[in-house]
């Protein structure tokens, strides 16, 4: 094994290293202050990021058309879950055309690793990952996202409807 | 005995045996829906097709019966396509509605689409559809899109439980199974329609939507719920016990069980349970595991005379555990509790049998070996004149079955102390308000043992899983009551480490000592 030697030749010449990041430095603040809008930094909090659609921030249950909950609670998503972190109470829906549907759906988001395989799982579009992911809490606050919050909390507007309609695939004799 | 010879292995079978039972006896894979073993022969799923040398067309499995000579294979590929198209055809109506099937995972038309790949529908017509959700009874609920029509269900109720409450009813795409007008499907044993159902058309009201069946876990053990003490499966997982399921037992119970019996598992989970020890001393509670409860109690059996103790045991135990209660208590006060005397030698013919405990015959061999001949009479007048003054008493697991349980506690709470072992909690136990005990037990799903059947068959079991992991067993208890404690079997040294899949070229551990000189970390 070769061995290196770090220890430096003892020079004078750093002087001009520091002028030159000195300049660098000061190139970069008369370009930032000559043209604001190319700067890459951001003002965060007050202003933020937007990140691509494909974005996997946190979780989201789509809705029918009607508003109910898209989701029939197959447990694919759980059962794919690397985390463990969903779990899905399944029951019987009175309409007979629904059969099953969660009465209670819980992601732990501490536990959630984000990897999206939970929305692959999905035969329905039921769950998506979305945009958002600046959910920061404060000590005691719910990090067991329900049914209420993953579909209905107010970004979402009255929730995100599914693309998988059931009246639609019933007409065409699925 | 004809021989014949299947996918080029060679078998004998039984005079008038068909192709299917010749392949069930080797062993060998073949699809099928509407054949069941236990029932007779229909042959509508056409999924059995195999080749049969010296004939032109493929013929079924099941109806064909196997002459000398016979060459079969079901391994070409005119077959297997075959296969595919038949199986194409039971898929023009199914909706493969996999996700919410309660038997996505344990059905074989999934299994069977799966493995061919008929993901897509070949029609261009749209699905018939049929009833789903539709109630046929108390316990089971019907789908009949999901429905392949395989007749299983029709044919049990035909044959085996002979109540005919099932049928076929319209014509072609339209046929769907229903219960005839009035009637519905309520019989002792409906819910066998559900197991043999190929598909999820027939699903259990108890069970369905509770778990997926892939989260479940499942053990071989002995029916409780009464003494003919069919085989059956228990499935579980860490949440408790789900469901119970048959195994076929040619000597028992055939492929069948109760409904009865399926309740079994309700007892054992947790909500059921006596989690704590109770301790009773003049009024005060206290709670305390078990092992602890049953090390105090000792000092109340120990200062007790041996002719004023008394153990009452209950037909719900192993034949183990009496032995060593048997043994370890060395009194002749030994009483046997019965519940539902007058109806103990009941059959309904098929399965179902009056005496509720899964172990009468057990305790009674065990009582006559230990010579004990004793009358239940005689305890409730010992109990009222004081003659016995501390009764232990082995409780029974399935409270359901004893209707007499609070005239009993009511009646042991007359002596001055009463050590109570019990996996089930009961209200009842409200009745002890002087010394008494309340040790939890195990249920018969945490432990092993044998039970000894209304025949006198002897039926181990295997321990399945631990739900209250500090009850004792009635063996351990009686140990610790008696001031021993609890003998832990040891495995010999030679045995604690058997290799059991050991390569040929692996490295065993004192070659590795030597090996760690050459392989020193670094070193390379």
């Amino acid at each position: 094994m070769s061995v290196v030697n770090n220890t430096p030749n003892k020079s004078n010449w750093y002087f001009s290293s520091i002028l030159g990041g000195l300049f660098i430095t000061a190139k970069h603040l008369i370009k930032n202050l000559l043209n604001k809008d190319k700067m890459i930094t951001l003002n965060y909090p007050e202003e933020k990021y937007e990140y691509s659609p494909r974005f996997k921030g946190n979780h989201v249950l789509t809705v029918k058309k009607d508003g109910a909950i898209r989701c029939t609670a197959c447990m694919l998503c759980a059962t794919n879950c690397p985390a463990e972190c969903i779990k899905i109470t399944a029951a019987e829906h009175n309409d007979p055309t629904v059969e099953k549907f969660p009465i209670a759906y819980e992601i732990d988001v501490l536990r959630c690793v984000f990897c999206g395989f939970c929305e692959e799982a999905c035969p329905v579009d039921a769950i998506r990952m979305g945009p958002e992911w600046q959910t920061p809490g404060s000590n005691g606050s719910q990090f067991i996202y329900d049914i209420n919050h993953l579909a209905y909390r107010p970004q979402l507007k009255g929730g995100v409807v599914s693309v998988v309609d059931e009246v639609e695939r019933h007409k065409s004799g699925i | 005995m004809p021989k014949c010879t299947i996918n080029g292995q060679e078998v004998e079978v039984k005079e008038g045996s068909t192709i299917m039972q010749a392949f069930y006896q080797l062993d060998q894979g073949i699809a099928h829906y509407c054949y069941h073993p236990g029932l007779s022969v229909a042959g509508v799923c056409r999924l059995c097709v195999v080749d049969i040398e010296g004939n032109p067309r493929p013929q079924i499995a099941c109806n064909t019966v196997v002459t000398e000579g016979m060459k079969v294979s079901n391994q070409s590929e005119k077959i297997k396509d075959g296969v595919k198209w038949i199986l194409d055809f039971h898929l023009i109506n199914h909706p493969l509605d996999c996700p919410i099937c309660d038997q996505a995972g344990e059905c074989g038309l999934q299994e069977q689409y799966m493995e061919y790949g008929k993901y897509n529908s070949e029609m261009a017509e749209p699905k018939v559809k049929k009833h789903k959700v539709v109630d046929l009874g108390p316990t089971v609920v019907l789908d009949s899109e999901r429905c392949i029509l395989c007749s299983r269900c029709v044919r049990f109720t035909d044959e085996v439980s002979k109540t005919n409450e099932l049928g076929l009813f319209n014509r072609g795409d339209k046929t769907e199974i229903g219960t005839f007008e009035g009637k519905e499907l309520n019989n002792k044993y409906s819910l066998n329609t559900v197991d043999i159902c190929p598909v999820g058309a027939l699903t259990s009201k108890d069970f369905r939507f509770r778990q997926r069946v892939w989260y479940l876990k499942n053990s071989e053990t002995v029916c409780t719920g009464c003494s003919t003490g069919c085989n059956v499966k228990v499935y579980y997982n860490k949440e408790g016990a789900f469901r119970v399921k048959p195994v076929f037992n040619e000597n028992v119970n055939g492929h069948w069980m109760c409904d009865e019996g399926r309740d079994i598992y309700k007892f054992v989970n947790i909500e059921h349970r006596q989690t704590l020890a109770h301790k009773m001393i003049g009024g005060q509670k206290s709670e305390m595991p078990a092992g602890q409860a049953a090390t105090e109690a000792f000092q109340v059996v120990k200062s007790t005379p041996s002719e004023k103790l008394a153990v009452v045991l209950t037909g719900q135990y192993t034949n183990e555990e009496y032995e060593a209660v048997l043994k370890n208590f060395k009194t002749k006060n030994v009483f046997h509790w019965k519940n539902l005397e007058n109806s103990m030698n009941d059959f309904d013919g098929l399965l179902i049998r009056g005496d509720k405990n899964p172990n009468t015959k057990g305790l009674e061999a065990a009582m006559k070996a230990a010579g004990i001949h004793t009358n239940w009479n005689d305890l409730e007048k010992s109990l009222s004149s004081g003659a016995i003054t501390t009764v232990v008493v082995a409780g029974p697991e399935n409270l359901a079955v004893y209707p007499d349980f609070a005239d009993k506690v009511k009646l042991m709470a007359q002596a001055e102390n009463v050590i109570w072992m019990t996996a089930c909690h009961s209200e009842q136990f409200k009745a002890f308000n002087q010394s008494a005990f309340v040790i939890p037990t195990k249920s018969y799903l945490e432990k092993a043992g044998t039970f000894t059947n209304h025949a006198g068959l002897n039926q181990s079991f295997k321990k399945a899983t631990t739900i209250v992991s500090h009850a004792l067993t009635l063996s351990e208890a009686s140990f610790l009551l008696t001031g021993q404690s609890i003998p832990i079997a040891v495995a010999p040294q030679a045995a604690a480490f058997v290799d059991v899949d050991r390569r040929a070229d692996q490295v065993m551990i004192e070659n590795r000592k030597k090996n760690e000189f050459v392989f020193k970390r670094g070193s390379l």
